[in-house]
């Protein structure tokens, strides 16, 4: 049979006749499919941005640096190495970062740089697009106002209003009133903060002192090895006289870890998008059926007039193909906005947990391809089962309902078989991954599969609710909800979805924030930590030492290493030593569970190092095993990181101990070791037991050590901070979590109102047998809440357990975080409020406006 | 006065601080006329007079040249520069043309926004510099901008020094001369040695150079265009000797251009051992407008100066071909006439590729003479 154009096109103007006369159906599919995409797009777009965020990091006002240079103690660098650079004609820009403190004590974020410097590196590839075209800066920047060593620094317009509004005044920093100058938003600053080096030396009491130096290699140059590259600077600094051991010199690394790092973190994001995109797609494919099975009639008119079976079939494809365009576009641009809105959010918690800068937004049309082909794909796969059983009806059918092909409890029971045998698979495979990826793909499977529980579940309750129900119009009631059950099921399963997920991320959020808060009250035994520039540590350690009202001094040295993998691996850690006390004291321990004196002993003059749980799960380190530290070498050889020849000690891992919220890994020595192999001498920060307030301790600091505020903080400011930051890191997934049920009771909504409809007829018949309009309402309504109660019931266990998975596999195998699991009673009493509040409303407004037909009109849906 | 490029630079930088100075917000045309002339290029306009420029130090007639002071900065004036072209020979006899400019400019006037004393590098000052190398068939440039730092971009009086990172003129004494210039690109490079025993030329009225026929724009400008050169040339990592004569052009001001002017074609010529000529046609918005004026100098150090203020008709520029690089077409072959001291000659360009397509772009390279004079110079053709 051939297609005839003719009369496709001729079956497309029929079926738009009759979504002008239905739209409510149209409108549940389009819904569907709008929501979908806009979920899945408005993730992808924020995701794709931080990604190439990380790749495309430039300087402030400048260009991609090829190579950073900073000091090896971690300390700050002595300008004169960028003199030299600079005196050996290297295009290099000097970078002052650090904190400065408003009256109120918030911390501000200062960096400086040398401005001119900054605007007239030319780009270091072709490749870099000319967005910041060279020189431009130079027209709309006033540099007369930032070079002359006044207190100003620059932000994007649109920050200095905010920053106007929170600072209620001129802002001033370390008791400094800056002047805002207010720059285009294009010159890319985002919400930093820049000064010109002249001012920021002086703002943040670092005279003489860079944080680091960006080298730019021009093409010419980066057309030799790297070595050849890093030999130009060390030559130009040797020539100055410099020690260039003293200076490391790394290579930027086009982003690559920092996008190892956020990995798991935009893993999670895209796994919760793709949660929402089925959501939405099960209320687009219960749209489709619900338009397919009120049009059978049509259907089988049309063939009976003589439009072949593949005309129709072609035209149902088409209709379907354009529902989806046009929803996908639709999505798509909303998908932009919502990006758009959780971009600042995505952005703070990059910034808190990664330390990553995000650019201004960016957008593809190759994310509108792929959303459009995906949701193409899975609406086209979703309905093709439908669409072929229609283009089997026998024409003789006529009008006549299609009878029910399958047994509906066999089809239940076929569903449920194959739930439990995906659960089953799952869970042996669950018992032997170690790998992130792989758990995230099983809970994926296991998403798959609890939906498909579900009209087994509903169907089986209502069958033990049976005997218990009066005779009557109760038992009427019960057993008629059985028939409910198939048409409801999709929106049913999608709210089930949706209530899982939001069940198991309120218990993995619950879970944390609890872990977290435990963790700091062992972690934090000081009342005041310290953490001024490294250079002045010595000076307010004696200070310190001197105030008889100090009771404690505890102190933390921290250097960046490289762990030793394998051969020709290695993974960046920090190694971080503290005193033994609080060693014993502050370490949360995940094994050994108890620690002999002998164990502390071997710590202290022996090779054994403690390692941090996020190590040890990421390399699956153990107690006993044996691992390489570069930093750590024969204390004979001078401390050089290039040389790989140089035997390095092997140490012996004794203990594993918790870490939260730290993306790095840890490894902690003894002092005697740290001093041993000559690592940076000075600790980088200090904490103290002071005899009385510690408010008065920290004013003492100010005013007699010239310490900023931003440089202190009190047990309780840290603990406030980190529970801050981590409402903030879990804010995204709370949203999208709460964007999906959203999305859920939308979806339920417009298929309580589909159904509804359906049921116009059977209810008018049993107003006309006597039943009266009150006891029509409380029926529905019933019938609908003890589907969406038996929905919840289902949704708890399987909930409980998504949210074991995430905690017990996934969180702890992405980010190395063990987690006690704990309930949140109330958060699932207010879910399930949620679900059965949206259902009631969802039910409400059809039955109303059934309530006002009248009676006649009702009865001849029937014949429709 | 020739390197009024530096104008061009200069009025870079200072425009973005007028635009900047009020506000961020485009400057309120006062009619539609100047509206329409924005879209052409105009020296004159990227100098336009903002508020700021009666508070810098003004040129006068009464300021008197006198070294070695003025070998340094003068930071009171909007703009400076120290300039050199040299016409090279290699010891294979090949002809290169070299330039080295430094320029200053002032980011506000002097005493208008204080600097921090607490910071070294607290400035007001700025430096841009321009190097170039040109061939009969390759011409090479590059650009540096640094703030004025002592370590690394600065002028230093004793010894006299001007640098901009590594590029760097060093004398060993207070005088400007003898010296070493030497600039180092990855492409290409130099090592200079330059050495002169003429007098500095003070050019127009004792070094007051005026710049318009009705003398309301001016600078102070004096040259030395008789400096020997010794030193090598590297071009693609291949050095050869080369040695030849330099010109060094001193100029600073607050407004070189009237609002009106559109851009200018300078020279510096050799007519023989005895007699430089240094000739400039500034241009106006009509060619009646445009503003010509010289200045023969002659080894003694005497000179003559000859102006279109005084003599309108008596000299005369007129170009002969023009030559397209990257969509701009510059007069590369000149006809100049002045009729007074019967110099009659053609120039043609080394190279007619000789674009700098810099920050600001504009076209500088050496030049043949010919006519009643036989020679080596250099043009520079600014606001095409």
């Amino acid at each position: 049979m051939t297609l005839s154009l003719p009369l496709i096109s001729r079956c497309l103007s029929v079926f738009s006749r009759h979504y002008f006369k239905a739209p409510i159906q149209a409108s549940a599919i389009l819904l569907g499919i709008i929501l979908a995409v806009t979920l899945l797009i408005g993730v992808k777009a924020t995701n794709e941005n931080a990604k190439q965020s990380y790749g495309a990091a430039t300087e402030l006002l400048s260009q991609r640096a090829s190579f950073y240079l900073s000091n090896k103690d971690q300390t700050s660098l002595d300008e004169s190495a960028y003199f030299a650079l600079r005196r050996a004609g290297i295009p290099a820009l000097a970078v002052i970062e650090g904190i400065a403190s408003d009256p109120q004590g918030r911390s501000w974020k200062v960096t400086g740089s040398d401005i001119i410097a900054a605007v007239s590196i030319k780009p270091t590839s072709n490749t870099q697009t000319a967005t910041s075209s060279s020189y431009a800066p130079f027209k709309s920047i006033p540099l007369e106002r930032l070079l002359n060593g006044h207190a100003a620094v620059m932000m994007s317009a649109s920050v200095v209003d905010k920053v106007n509004a929170l600072a209620k005044g001129p802002l001033v920093l370390n008791d400094i009133p800056l002047e805002l100058i207010a720059v285009e938003e294009n010159l890319g600053l985002g919400n930093n903060m820049l000064a010109d080096i002249s001012f920021a030396q002086q703002l943040l009491q670092m005279p003489d002192q860079l944080s680091y130096i960006a080298v730019f290699f021009q093409q010419q140059t980066q057309t030799l090895d790297i070595d050849s590259q890093k030999n130009i600077v060390i030559n130009a600094l040797e020539d100055a006289g410099l020690d260039s051991r003293q200076i490391i010199i790394d290579r930027q690394d086009d982003g690559e870890s920092l996008s190892a790092l956020t990995n798991s973190f935009h893993l999670n994001l895209d796994a919760m998008s793709m949660l929402a995109f089925v959501v939405g797609l099960f209320i687009a494919y219960n749209g489709v059926r619900y338009s397919l099975m009120k049009r059978q009639k049509l259907f089988i008119q049309l063939l009976q007039m003589g439009i072949g079976r593949h005309n129709l079939l072609t035209a149902l494809v088409l209709e379907i193909v354009l529902l989806v365009v046009i929803g996908s576009l639709v999505g798509f641009m909303m998908g932009l906005q919502l990006s758009q809105w959780l971009q600042p959010m995505v952005a703070i918690t990059l910034a808190q947990i990664y330390g990553a800068k995000l650019l201004p937004g960016l957008w593809q049309w190759q994310w509108f391809a792929q959303g459009l082909g995906l949701t193409l794909f899975a609406s086209l796969a979703a309905c093709w089962p439908l669409l072929i059983q229609l283009s089997r009806v026998p024409l003789a059918q006529g009008g006549q309902r299609q009878a029910q092909l399958i047994p509906l409890e066999n089809r239940f029971k076929r569903q449920a078989f194959a739930a439990c045998i995906i659960l089953g698979i799952t869970a042996v495979l669950f018992s032997i991954t170690t790998q992130y990826k792989l758990s995230l793909l099983l809970l994926g499977l296991v998403t798959v599969a609890i939906p498909l529980l579900l009209p087994m579940t509903i169907n089986v309750g209502v069958k033990l609710l049976l005997p218990l129900m009066p005779k009557g119009i109760w038992h009427y009631v019960v057993a008629e909800t059985k028939e409910i059950i198939a048409p409801l099921s999709l929106a049913m399963m999608a709210i089930l979805l949706a209530l899982c997920a939001n069940i198991s991320m309120n218990t993995l959020v619950g879970s944390f924030e609890v872990t977290l808060k435990q963790w700091l009250d062992t972690r934090l035994h000081a009342d005041l930590y310290i953490k001024p520039n490294p250079d002045v540590i010595p000076e307010i350690n004696a200070w310190l030492q001197a105030d008889p009202k100090i009771t404690a001094i505890y102190q933390q040295w921290t250097t960046k290493a490289k762990l030793e993998i394998k051969a020709h691996s290695s993974v960046p850690i920090n190694l971080v030593s503290r005193d033994i006390y609080s060693i014993k004291h502050t370490t949360a321990f995940k094994s050994p569970t108890t620690r002999s004196g002998l164990f502390w002993q071997q710590f202290q003059q022996e090779q054994t190092v403690l390692i941090s749980e996020p190590l040890s799960i990421k390399y699956q380190l153990n107690v006993g095993d044996q691992i390489k530290i570069d930093k750590l070498h024969d204390t004979l050889s001078p401390t050089s990181t290039t040389n790989q020849t140089e035997k390095t000690q092997e140490f012996i891992i004794s203990g594993i101990y918790f870490d939260y919220g730290n993306p790095i890994g840890e490894v902690i020595i003894s002092p005697s070791v740290w001093q041993q192999y000559a690592l940076p001498l000075h600790p980088i920060s200090l904490a103290v037991n002071y005899q009385g307030d510690s408010e008065e301790l920290q004013q003492q600091l100010i005013t007699q050590q010239g310490l900023s505020s931003a440089h202190m903080y009190s047990q309780k400011g840290i603990k406030d901070e980190a529970i801050k930051m981590f409402t903030k890191t879990f804010s995204i997934t709370v949203v999208l979590n709460s964007l999906t049920l959203l999305v859920a009771t939308i979806g339920l909504f417009s298929a309580c109102i589909m159904l509804t409809q359906a049921r116009l007829a059977p209810l008018a018949r049993l107003y006309a047998l006597g039943v009266s309009r009150t006891q029509l309402r409380v029926m529905v309504t019933s019938q609908m809440m003890l589907i969406v109660l038996f929905t919840c019931l289902l949704a708890l266990p399987m909930g409980a357990i998504l949210g074991y998975l995430l905690i017990n596999k996934v969180t702890l195998q992405a980010f190395g975080w063990t987690i006690a699991m704990l309930w949140d009673w109330p958060a699932y009493g207010r879910i399930v409020a949620i679900a059965m509040i949206s259902c009631l409303v969802a039910v409400a407004l059809p039955l109303y406006w059934q309530t006002r037909k009248p009676l006649i009109s009702s009865l001849q849906q029937e014949s429709l | 006065m020739n390197r009024l490029r530096s104008i061009i630079f200069c009025g870079l930088a200072l425009c973005g601080v007028s635009l900047c100075t009020s506000g961020c917000q485009p400057q309120p045309q006062k009619n539609g006329q100047i509206n329409q002339q924005d879209n052409d290029i105009s020296m004159g306009k990227l100098l336009a007079v903002d508020d700021t420029l009666l508070q810098y130090h003004q040129v006068s007639k009464d300021n008197r040249i006198e070294f070695p002071k003025d070998h340094l900065p003068h930071e009171g004036y909007r703009i400076e520069w120290w300039y050199i072209t040299a016409n090279l020979i290699t010891s294979e006899g090949e002809s290169i043309g070299i330039q080295w400019t430094q320029f200053r400019s002032a980011l506000s006037p002097p005493d208008n926004l204080a600097i921090s004393p607490k910071s070294i590098w607290a400035t007001n000052q700025m430096f841009m510099a321009h190097a170039a190398l040109t061939t009969k068939t390759k011409h090479y440039s590059a650009e540096k901008f640094s703030r004025s730092h002592p370590e690394f971009a600065h002028v230093c009086a004793d010894p006299f020094s001007i640098y901009l990172e590594n590029w760097r003129w060093q004398s060993k004494t207070q005088q400007p001369f003898p010296a070493t210039l030497s600039v180092v690109e990855p492409e290409f490079a130099y090592q200079l040695e330059l050495n002169s025993n003429a007098q500095f030329q003070l050019q127009g009225d004792q070094g007051f150079s005026v710049k318009s026929a009705d003398a309301q724009v001016a600078s102070h400008y004096y040259s030395q265009p008789y400096i020997e050169v010794t030193g090598t040339i590297t071009r693609e990592g291949k050095t050869v000797s080369v040695s030849g004569d330099a010109w060094l052009d001193r100029e600073w001001s607050s407004q070189l251009l009237t609002q009106s002017q559109q851009g200018w074609d300078w020279f510096s010529i050799r007519l023989n051992q005895q007699q430089t000529l240094m000739i400039f046609r500034l241009r106006g918005q009509q060619p009646s407008d445009n503003f010509y004026s010289a200045r023969l100098m002659l080894a003694d150090g005497t000179g003559r100066n000859i102006n279109s203020a005084i003599n309108p008709s008596d000299i005369d520029m007129q170009p002969t071909l023009w030559h397209s690089q990257n969509n701009t077409r510059y007069p590369t072959a000149w006809k100049i006439d002045i009729h007074s001291e019967n110099i009659h000659i053609t120039t043609q360009a080394l190279n007619p590729n000789s674009e700098m397509p810099l920050s600001t772009t504009y076209w500088e390279g050496p030049i043949k003479i010919n006519g009643s004079h036989t020679g080596e110079g250099y043009m520079e053709l600014t606001g095409y």
